[in-house]
């Protein structure tokens, strides 16, 4: 079982964009995450974050914005429609693995 | 990349998807556990905020019931822990919701707050009308009855419209409950009305805190994942 198998998403599959997706979708729809507040609940550094949301924003999955708070910058993160039907078929694809392990 | 510069230690303490020894149990198993703390870190602990009200309302009705048992009527005393434990439970409640919805904005935050201006205003309401009841001449009895009757209907409400904005029926079934209660209250008379309110109030508040534990057991045990659909709200 070498390489990512077709039906799971690259940009999905590796553990920490998984752990920042998995993170977004489990915000309702409509809200935003603060960028200092995803980070520490992710427990990585500011530099490795901004390099996963940023190629999960590439692939449309992450939707940043910039914005500022009284003179702060601040930057806001949430999870694209694309993105949250690309991890629900990316859920459904690691059942359909369980499912045929297990069968 | 992964294998960012800046950062001080490997990316990820575990490696469960690896691709090379790809474990799609492990991996379903990391998005629960990080889904889990996603909501821990930006939702408001039910367990919490139901056992803070439990406690606030079993601790201030007692004390009206036990000093309305003997007298008649709570001692002054009384009322002034009530009023202690409401405030605290209020404070406690703003607190703890600020602290875990800070950093998020959007529809929830949004909703959230209306919701909880809404339980301002409808208490200010509350306020008002029985001070003019109290002008009125209502007496004391009446006066007594009306508080609780109305605090309970206020909150059922409140709880039901909160169970269907959050989408969580379990707080729309408490509310359901102190509808029930508000009844019991209104009919036990002096001065049984503060025991219904400390019994059937606090303590369903209470109640709710062993099943906010048990659904939290079951969803964080082995094999939700099979039975989660979606794994995000709304996903």
């Amino acid at each position: 079982m070498a390489g990512v198998p077709d039906d799971l998403d690259p940009v999905i599959h590796a553990p920490a964009r998984l752990r920042v997706v998995a993170s977004l979708a489990a915000l309702g729809r409509g809200d935003e995450v603060a960028f200092p507040k995803l980070r520490k609940l992710l427990d990585m550094t500011a530099g490795n974050l901004s390099t996963h949301l940023r190629k999960l924003e590439d692939a449309g999955y992450v939707r940043v914005t910039k914005t500022h708070e009284g003179r702060m910058p601040a930057t806001y993160l949430a999870l694209t429609d694309t993105g949250r039907t690309a991890f629900a078929d990316y859920q459904a694809a690691l059942m359909d693995l369980l499912k045929g392990a297990q069968g | 990349m992964a294998n960012d510069p800046t950062s001080g230690k490997p990316t990820e303490p575990e490696h469960p998807g690896d691709p090379a020894g790809l474990d799609p149990a492990e991996m379903l198993r990391m998005i629960r556990q990080q889904q889990e703390a996603a909501r821990d870190a930006t939702e408001p602990d039910g367990r919490v905020l139901f056992g803070a009200w439990g406690l606030a309302w079993l601790i201030g009705y007692l004390a009206m019931w036990s000093t309305a048992r003997d007298t008649g009527s709570p001692e002054g005393w009384a009322g002034w822990v009530l009023a202690g434990c409401i405030v605290g439970a209020v404070v406690f409640t703003i607190v703890h919701s600020i602290t875990r919805t800070s950093g998020l904005r959007g529809t929830s935050a949004r909703v959230g707050a209306l919701y909880g201006w809404a339980w301002f205003l409808g208490f200010t309401a509350f306020g008002v009308m029985l001070g003019a009841m109290g002008d009125a001449g209502a007496s004391r009895e009446v006066m007594a009855i009306a508080a609780n009757g109305f605090a309970c209907l206020i909150v059922g409400l409140m709880y039901i419209a909160g169970g269907l904005l959050f989408e969580e029926l379990r707080m729309s079934a408490v509310g359901g409950w102190m509808l029930v209660t508000a009844v019991l209250a209104a009919f036990a008379g002096m001065p049984n009305t503060y025991l219904v309110m400390a019994v059937a109030g606090g303590g369903g508040f209470l109640a709710m805190v062993a099943v906010e534990q048990v659904y939290r057991t079951r969803r964080r045990s082995p094999g939700s994942a099979e039975r989660a659909e979606g794994g995000g709200r709304g996903a």
